[in-house]
Parts: C-alpha cells; structure tokens; sequence
C-alpha cells in the first residue's frame, strides 16, 4: 500500500500549511485539523494512511490524537513532531514512541527527514 | 536521723567514757574517804578508851600509893583509916574505900563506922579469886553497892607484904566520873560513845548516863566483841537506830569503849559523794546537749534554708541564696551554690535568647503520667499567651493541622518502636486566630534501665519562613521551568514555518503559489519571532537594570494618535471598532519605550476582543499626571487573575495558540516601563466577559515653551533602576 494521505495536526497554521504544501509537491493528499479532537473528526471523514501531530495543542493535545487513533484507527501511522513544550525533551518524545507513534520529529526539524521518515513508513 | 540527734549522740558517747572513769574514780574517792572516816573515827575511840584507862589507871595509883602506907604493916586499921579518909576527901569520884582480907571479908570500910560488921566483898564480887590470885591491881565490873544501892565499880589493889598478898585495898569509884570524862570528849552530840565493863554493862554513856548505867550494851556491840576486841561494825543502837560503831576493848583494863555513829553520818560522806558526781554528770549532759543544740541548730538552720531555696528555685521562683551561716563551710556552700545558680541563669537566659533567635521551644512528654510540659517560647510559637498550655497530648494535637496529625504520631512512634534516638518530623499547626505556620520537630527518647520509654523531649523551630520562602523559591522555579518550556516552544514553532518554508522553496517553482505562501510565511514568521526576541531582550535588560531611558519632550496625546493612525492604515483594525479621545498632554519621557507600551496594550486588546468588538483609547491630564488609558470590549479578567496580570509570563487561561502566541511579556514590559518613568500601570475588569481596560499613568509636564530651555540644558538622563520581579 502506497501511503497516499497524510493528515497534520498543529495549531501552527503557517508550520502546517507550509508543510501542506511542502508534502503536496511529493505527492502526497494532506487534510489539517489544529487539535486533536478536529483531528479525530477529520479523519473520520477523509481518513489518511499516516497522522503528523504537534504534541501541545489548545483544548485536545497530541497524547489525546495518538491515544484516540490508536484505539480508532489502529492502522495509521503516527508522526510526532514537537516544539517540546517541556523542559525534558527526550522523555516527551520518548514518551510519545511509548504510545505508540512511529517516528518523533523536534522542531525545527530537517523537513527531507521527514519525507525520508514517511517513505519508510510505507509498508 | 536529724544533725542535732547526731550531735547529742556524739556528746553522749564522748561522755560515757568519761562518766565511766568519773564513777570509778568517784567509787574509790568515797570509799577513800569513808575509810578516811573511819580510822579517823577509830583513832578517837582509841583516844577515849585510853583516857577511860587513864582514869581508871590514876585510880589505880592513888590506891597503890594508900596500899604502901606502913600502917598496913601492922594491921593499924584505925590510923589507916584517917588516912583513907583523907584519900577518900581528895577523890570526888570516889564513893568508900574499902579494906578487905584475902578472903573477902573486909576489916575496914569507910561507910561504916568502926567496929560495926562488915560485909565480905566475895559474896558480891564474882572475880574477887580472880584479883587476889592476879596479886595484880584490877577493875572489878559494876555492880550494885549494897551500901548506897547504886552501880558502881571497884578498883582493887592487892596489898604486898613480903611478898605475899595481905589484904586487899578497893576504891569504891561512882560511874559519874567516866561519865564527866566522855563529855569532856566532845563527842558529836548525834554520835553515842558508851564505856562497858568487862561484863559488857553501860558504865558511863554520853546519851542518857543516868537511864542506862548498868544496863548491858547492846546485842550486836555484844557479839562485835565476841569476834574481835576492836574494830567497826554497822548495827543498831538500843534506840534502834542505824549506826556504825567503831570500839575498842583495853588490853589492860578489858573495859571497852565504842561510839554508835548515826550511819547517815557516815553514808552522808558517801551520798555528798555520788551526789556530786551525778550532779557534775547530769550537768554534762545538760551541757553537751544544749551545746549539741545549739550547734545543730548553726549547721541545720543554713542548710535547711538552701535546701529550701533550691526547692524554690527549682519551681522556677527568683530565690536568692542565704548568705548568713555562722559556719564558715556552710557559708562557702551558699556562695558556691548561688554562683552556681547565677551561671545556670546565664546560660538558661543565652539559651532562650537563642531559643527566641531561632523561634524555638521545648517540650518534654513524661511518658508514665502523660503529662506534657512546653515552655514559654512554645507556647508563643502557637499563639498561645505563656502559662495556657492544657499540659496533655491531646491539648498539642487540637493544634495540629488535621491533615498532618498522622504523619506526627508515626514519626514520634517510630521514635519509641525503633532503636532511633531521634524523630524529625514537620507539620503545620494552627494558631488560635486562625493562622497557619510551619513548624519543625525534633524529639529525643530516654529509656530507664530495662529500655523502657520514660521521657521524650524535643525541640519545635517555627520554620514557617522558611516554608514560605521554599515555596516562593518552588513557584518561581516552576515558573521559570514554564516560561523556558514555553519559550522553546514559541521559539520552535516559527522556527519549524520557516525550514518547512524554506524547504518549500527550495522544491517548488519558483514563480508558483506555494512558493508564494513560502515567501508570505517567512515574512510573517520572522517578524512574530523578532517581536518575540525583542520582548523577551527588554524584559531581562529591565530586570538586569540594563535598560536605558532616552527622554525628550512630547505630547503624549498626538503621539497616540499617530499610532492608532499607523495600525489603522495598516489594516490592524480591520475586525474591530477603534476609537481614540486624546488631549494634548506634555511628557518628558523615552518616546521609543513609550510607544512601546500603546504597541503593547493595543496588541493585547486586538488579541482579547473578538471580531466586531470595540477598542477605545484616551489621553488626558489629571492632577499633575499624564493617564493612558486602552479600553476593550473583550473577554474581560477574572478577578483572581487580576492581580497577577503584570506579572511576567503570566497569560491569560485559553488564550490564542498558534501564529498569535506570546510570552506573557507584554504587560510585564507595560508595568516595568511605566515604573522606570517613574509612573504606574494598573489593569481593571467588571469579571470575565465583561471587557478590561489598562491605564497608564506617566508624570505630566507644563508645555513646551515653559520647559524647552530648561530641558533642552539638560543631559540625556539615564536611569538605571532596579526592579524586583
């Protein structure tokens, strides 16, 4: 299966629409959402083969999305990239690996890495 | 035992040795001096016997003188007799003088006239055999006379012819002369001297003579004189009194003579004796023991009174340490004791001004009784006035915050299970006015012998300060951790839009419409973060003291105006309703950080009041002072919130995220800047949904042409102050 769409979660609309456009010249559909209860909603109706999700969002964060497409689209593939709001970086993006996301990205971040990351991803 | 009974014991057992030797010495002095007595008493009864014999032996002369006279030669019984007669007239004690023959019969006596019959001297004379064989002179014993009826008593001389006895010559002699001799003894009148004949008859008697001549002595003198012919013997007189009679029978005459002593003649030397003995004793005694007293009461009275003032002192009362014993040790005690007592208040006193130092008080806990005892400082530690204290577990634990009164009782049972000599525990207590503080304890068990728990005592340190200043410390720890995590993430976020943009550029054509939003966000971005490193660059340079204001004159209140102006030409206000009313109002002020300060509120407001809503800003003069004020109709403060909204990093609950987000620097610039002007910030709101507004308050100045040369002479000031957070 060829990873065709990919929905971003990020309150950032410069970041995600930046990199909306960004995935769109590889090839990629991309949908956005800015929290992750949108997310969850917007997958729902256009679901997508890999979620990239900021982990500090208002209202619904990015442990609520993984969590809630764990449970409801186990099958996704979970991309986390962060502006590790917290102190303690590692443990956050560590913590993120621990449920269940696949790949951790910092921001700023080397955006070829993640097209690499997404490619991998493909089964 | 009491001192005093120790001081009269050791009296007593001093003087019973004494009174030992003083009683056996005593013992040999009455007995030396009733021996004394006695021989002296002796001695006086040899004296008399031997004057009895005396006159006994003068009798005996005169007759032998009568017996040579030559007319005895011849039997002239007739001159004889006048010559006996002539004897007889010169002898007042001699009653007849009698002339007998061998026989007995006498040839002449001198009561009788001559020629008339004679009586023979044999038959009234049982010892008459006796002197005529002796051809000695003898004393006969007393008989009664048969010519004058009365007792008397013969003296007879044999008269010696040729060696042969031819007659012999008696003197009838009356008792009465013995009688006259004794008194001339002067003998004690209660003392009785008696002469006896050899019968043992009275002869003469110093008390009643004429009542008892004749009568024989009596029993006890009797058998005295059947044991031994002198001596001392105790006995009874014919009266029956007790006496002690020394007597003597003469080894010539056989005639004895005694005197009956009243025995308590004699025992009264005895009696004087131990009388004074027990009086010297008795007031020995009385001696030691009032010396004994009154030493005792010396030593026991001083020593009685410290030990009253170390009770006293011991109960905590100011006492003061007698100084008055006589006894110089005991005096030495007192001075010690009190300079002791005066270097233990010292230190009582540096220890609780150290206790009262480090806000810190005692307790004890007697296991047994339950009982608890605080000191004062404790008692002031929990708000209590000195003396209050209810003294048991419970009263300590009331005060306990209830949240804390568990984590008390297992630390100070751990205490008591465990070998651990001390417990450290903290807890908060609170007082009787309701306020809360922290306190620290520390508590120590003491085991008797057999480890059982007896006492535990602690100290409490008020460490609510330090609790407070701990917590302040945390929460600006934790704040700082805040604003540095938000820091990173507001600083990634841009950071993150740009490399996505830039990457964009990079892959896409580069006259299309991706590279255009590329372009957009850039420029967009760039700014945000400048913005953001700008804020956060003036804040730390105004905490740091580092920010330097570059004052000119000018009119608050067009500055303003243009501002509003230059926002509105640049499409700021395109959502929302902006309205200014600005007086000319004249300020010495750094114009750059002023318009830093509208930027700012403006902004805020823009970001608080939602599309449609209104934005009102105003100028004006008021008392000498320039006021700013941004007013919106947003989403208003909560009141909790309202006093910390110039606090740094402090944002407002579901605030803006994405491209909109701040630091929460806006309003700590605001205050900081308008305080470096010397002016104020202030924030109101009705509550949330109800709109804010924000005022600034700067130092107003008169307008230009009064003040322009003044200022215009004046440097540039820099003011450098430094802020407290």
């Amino acid at each position: 299966m060829i990873v065709k769409n990919i929905l971003i979660a990020d309150d950032n609309r410069d970041f995600s629409s930046t990199l909306k456009l960004a995935l769109e010249a590889e090839g990629y559909s991309v949908y956005l959402a800015t929290n992750g209860r949108e997310a969850v909603l917007v997958q729902r109706k256009t679901p997508a083969d890999v979620l990239i999700t900021d982990l500090a969002m208002p209202d619904s964060d990015g442990f609520e999305a993984i969590d809630a497409f764990r449970k409801e689209f186990p099958a996704t593939k979970v991309v986390v990239v962060s502006g590790a709001k917290r102190l303690d970086a590692p443990l956050y993006l560590k913590a993120a690996e621990l449920m269940g996301a696949h790949a951790a990205f910092r921001k700023p971040f080397d955006v070829e890495m993640l097209l690499e990351a997404l490619k991998a991803l493909a089964p | 035992m009491r001192l005093r009974a120790y001081l009269v014991s050791l009296a007593l057992a001093t003087l019973l040795p004494v009174a030992i030797f003083a009683a056996v010495v005593g013992y040999f002095l009455v007995k030396e001096q009733r021996d004394t007595f006695r021989r002296g008493a002796e001695a006086r009864t040899l004296a008399v016997s031997t004057a009895v014999d005396a006159e006994l032996n003068g009798s005996i002369a005169t007759l032998l003188a009568l017996s040579t006279l030559p007319a005895l030669d011849d039997g002239d019984f007739a001159a004889f007799r006048v010559r006996a007669e002539r004897i007889l007239a010169t002898q007042p004690a001699w009653s007849n003088i009698n002339l007998a023959m061998p026989s007995g019969q006498q040839v002449m006596n001198l009561q009788r006239p001559p020629g008339a019959p004679l009586p023979d001297s044999s038959q009234f004379d049982a010892d008459w055999q006796d002197a005529v064989e002796r051809r000695a002179p003898v004393v006969s014993d007393l008989v009664v006379s048969p010519i004058t009826g009365q007792w008397d008593y013969a003296v007879r001389v044999p008269v010696l012819r040729d060696g042969a006895v031819r007659f012999v010559l008696s003197a009838v002699v009356r008792p009465e002369s013995l009688s006259k001799l004794l008194q001339a003894q002067n003998i004690p009148a209660d003392w009785v001297g008696v002469v006896l004949d050899r019968g043992g008859r009275i002869v003469a008697r110093t008390a009643n003579p004429e009542g008892t001549v004749g009568q024989p002595a009596s029993q006890s003198l009797r058998e005295a004189l059947t044991r031994a012919s002198s001596g001392w013997f105790p006995g009874r007189t014919i009266e029956n009194t007790a006496v002690y009679t020394p007597y003597r029978r003469s080894a010539a005459s056989g005639w004895v003579f005694a005197m009956d002593i009243p025995a308590s003649t004699v025992n009264a030397v005895a009696w004087r004796g131990i009388a004074l003995l027990v009086a010297g004793l008795l007031g020995a005694i009385a001696l030691a023991i009032a010396l004994a007293r009154v030493v005792g009461r010396r030593l026991s009275a001083p020593i009685a009174e410290l030990a009253r003032t170390s009770e006293a002192l011991g109960r905590g009362e100011p006492a003061r340490v007698p100084d008055t014993a006589q006894v110089r040790e005991l005096r030495v005690l007192a001075q010690t004791f009190q300079s002791c007592i005066d270097a233990m208040r010292e230190r009582e006193d540096r220890l609780r001004m150290a206790l009262d130092a480090g806000r810190m008080g005692t307790w004890e806990w007697n296991v047994r009784t339950g009982a608890v005892i605080w000191s004062q400082d404790l008692e002031a530690i929990h708000g209590m006035a000195p003396g209050s204290f209810g003294g048991t577990l419970a009263a300590f634990e009331k005060d306990v915050h209830p949240d804390d009164v568990e984590k008390v009782r297992r630390a100070v049972a751990q205490n008591f299970e465990s070998g651990n000599a001390e417990h450290h525990v903290e807890y908060r207590i609170v007082r009787p006015d309701g306020t809360l503080r922290w306190v620290e304890g520390r508590g120590k068990v003491f085991r008797d012998a057999s480890g059982v728990p007896v006492r535990l005592i602690g100290v409490c340190t008020d460490v609510t300060d330090r609790k407070r200043a701990e917590e302040a410390l945390r929460d600006a720890d934790r704040a700082k951790d805040e604003f540095l995590a938000m820091l990173s993430h507001e600083l990634r976020n841009p950071l993150a839009a740009l490399t996505t943009a830039a990457h964009l550029l990079h892959a896409a054509e580069p006259g299309g419409a991706a590279a255009a939003h590329a372009r957009d966000v850039v420029e967009r971005q760039t700014k945000h973060m400048s913005r953001l490193v700008d804020d956060l660059l003036d804040v730390s340079r105004v905490t740091m003291g580092k920010l330097a204001l570059e004052r000119e004159v000018f009119d608050l209140g067009s500055m303003v105006s243009g501002v509003v102006q230059a926002w509105r030409s640049a499409g700021r206000f395109s959502a929302h309703s902006v309205n200014t009313d600005c007086t000319p109002v004249w300020v010495y002020a750094d114009r750059v950080r002023v318009e830093q300060i509208v930027s700012n509120l403006l902004h805020n407001a823009l970001k608080f009041t939602p599309s449609g809503g209104t934005i009102s800003l105003s100028v004006e003069e008021k008392e000498g002072e320039a006021v700013l004020r941004v007013s919106d109709s947003g989403r208003g403060i909560a009141p909790q919130a309202l006093g910390r909204m110039f606090e740094p990093f402090v944002q407002a609950e579901d605030r803006p995220h994405g491209s909109e987000a701040g630091l929460g620097l806006g309003l700590a610039l605001v205050k900081r800047l308008a305080e470096l002007h010397a002016g104020s910030a202030s924030a109101h709101s009705d509550g949330l949904g109800c709109g804010a507004s924000f005022t600034v308050r700067l130092a107003a100045i008169a307008p230009p042409h009064e003040t322009q040369s003044a200022v215009a002479n004046a440097e540039p000031v820099a003011v450098l102050r430094r802020m407290s957070r």
